[in-house]
């Protein structure tokens, strides 16, 4: 699993947004996790919560993760389709059958963070 | 109490590194594939058939990245051709550091450098290493139903080489039920039914790595 790997970049941004807006803590970060980012919400949260206890500017932080469902859209006839589940991704437009093109799905992102 | 907007990638630094890779790559004019699979999936089988054929007409290096052990670099630096292989010692993917850090071992005079990411379907999806094109092999004893289980890797495909169809019927392959999911998944993806060990099939999958060698050479 990455998902630890992930964590740590996570935790590495952070500490660059504490420097350079001179906070001591950091006590909410909202994530946004596209479903075809081929991260795990449930096993990001898990290495999230290990890597809390090493730093101490993040050890009451509060990470709201917001799953993003995959969105995809005709080239041709400009329709767009979403689909909440990746088990029933079909990226063929059924009216023109044209490949679609994803526009959300593949996020992986800080949004924002709050501290103090 | 202070809220900060950042809208960054988390992978952002990964990104940067990898786009370095890629001008390097582009200025030398040297072709970067990346080549991923499940474990045992026959990557290191096709490399050594790309090697052997175009070995003799064109200047090739590889990069390997395994877990453990310099079993797959030695296969294929015994076609005598320059190979780094890169041991993640417990990492599951390649990340672009450890490619760039390996590409500081390889003479850059080259027409090809193949990347043999490490043997698994989800985390080296995610990690873009600035090569030109994804290469994604399946093979049949996997079973048929892998591809809409790991959607992320067969999305971020070029090409789905299809492997070890000599044995798919003893091995319940469908075949033709794979390729529909993967044209689901990715309808831009080509599809090639080859078996690696065998030799057989190969030819427009080798055509099309030529293609591609031919064209950033003359960028």
């Amino acid at each position: 699993m990455h998902e630890g790997g992930i964590a740590q970049s996570i935790v590495e941004i952070l500490a660059e947004v504490k420097e350079q807006n001179e906070l001591s803590c950091i006590t909410s970060v909202t994530l946004k996790v596209g479903k075809m980012s081929g991260v795990m919400i449930y096993a990001l949260e898990f290495a999230l919560e290990a890597i809390k206890c090493e730093e101490e500017f993040i050890k009451n932080t509060k990470f709201n993760i917001i799953s993003v469902d995959v969105k995809a859209k005709c080239s041709l006839c400009g329709r767009e389709y979403q689909f909440a589940d990746t088990d029933e991704m079909n990226l063929l437009c059924p009216d023109c059958q044209m490949p679609l093109s994803i526009i959300n799905g593949k996020e992986l992102e800080i949004v924002d963070v709050e501290g103090k | 109490m202070k809220r900060i907007v950042v809208e960054k990638k988390i992978l952002e630094k990964n990104d940067d590194i990898a786009n370095q890779i890629r001008k390097t790559l582009d200025s030398n004019h040297i072709f970067g594939l990346n080549v991923m699979s499940s474990p045992g999936a026959g990557k290191t089988t096709l490399i050594e058939r790309m090697v052997e054929i175009f070995k003799s007409k064109y200047k090739i290096a590889a990069i390997d990245g395994d877990l453990d052990t310099q079993r797959d670099a030695q296969r294929i630096a015994a076609l005598g051709i320059e190979t780094v292989q890169i041991n993640t010692s417990g990492a599951c993917h390649l990340d672009s550091s450890m490619v760039y850090k390996a590409l500081n071992d390889i003479t850059l005079d080259l027409d090809l450098l193949i990347i043999e990411n490490v043997g698994n379907l989800v985390c080296p999806a995610s990690f873009y290493l600035g090569t030109h094109k994804n290469v994604v092999l399946i093979s049949t004893p996997e079973g048929d139903d892998k591809v809409k289980k790991y959607p992320t890797m067969f999305n971020v495909a070029d090409v789905v080489l299809i492997n070890k169809t000599d044995i798919a019927q003893f091995v319940k392959f469908d075949v033709e039920k794979v390729e529909n999911e993967i044209k689901e998944l990715n309808p831009h993806a080509l599809i090639y039914k080859i078996s690696a060990l065998k030799n057989d099939g190969l030819e427009p999958f080798l055509s099309w790595v030529e293609s591609n060698i031919v064209s950033v050479k003359n960028q």
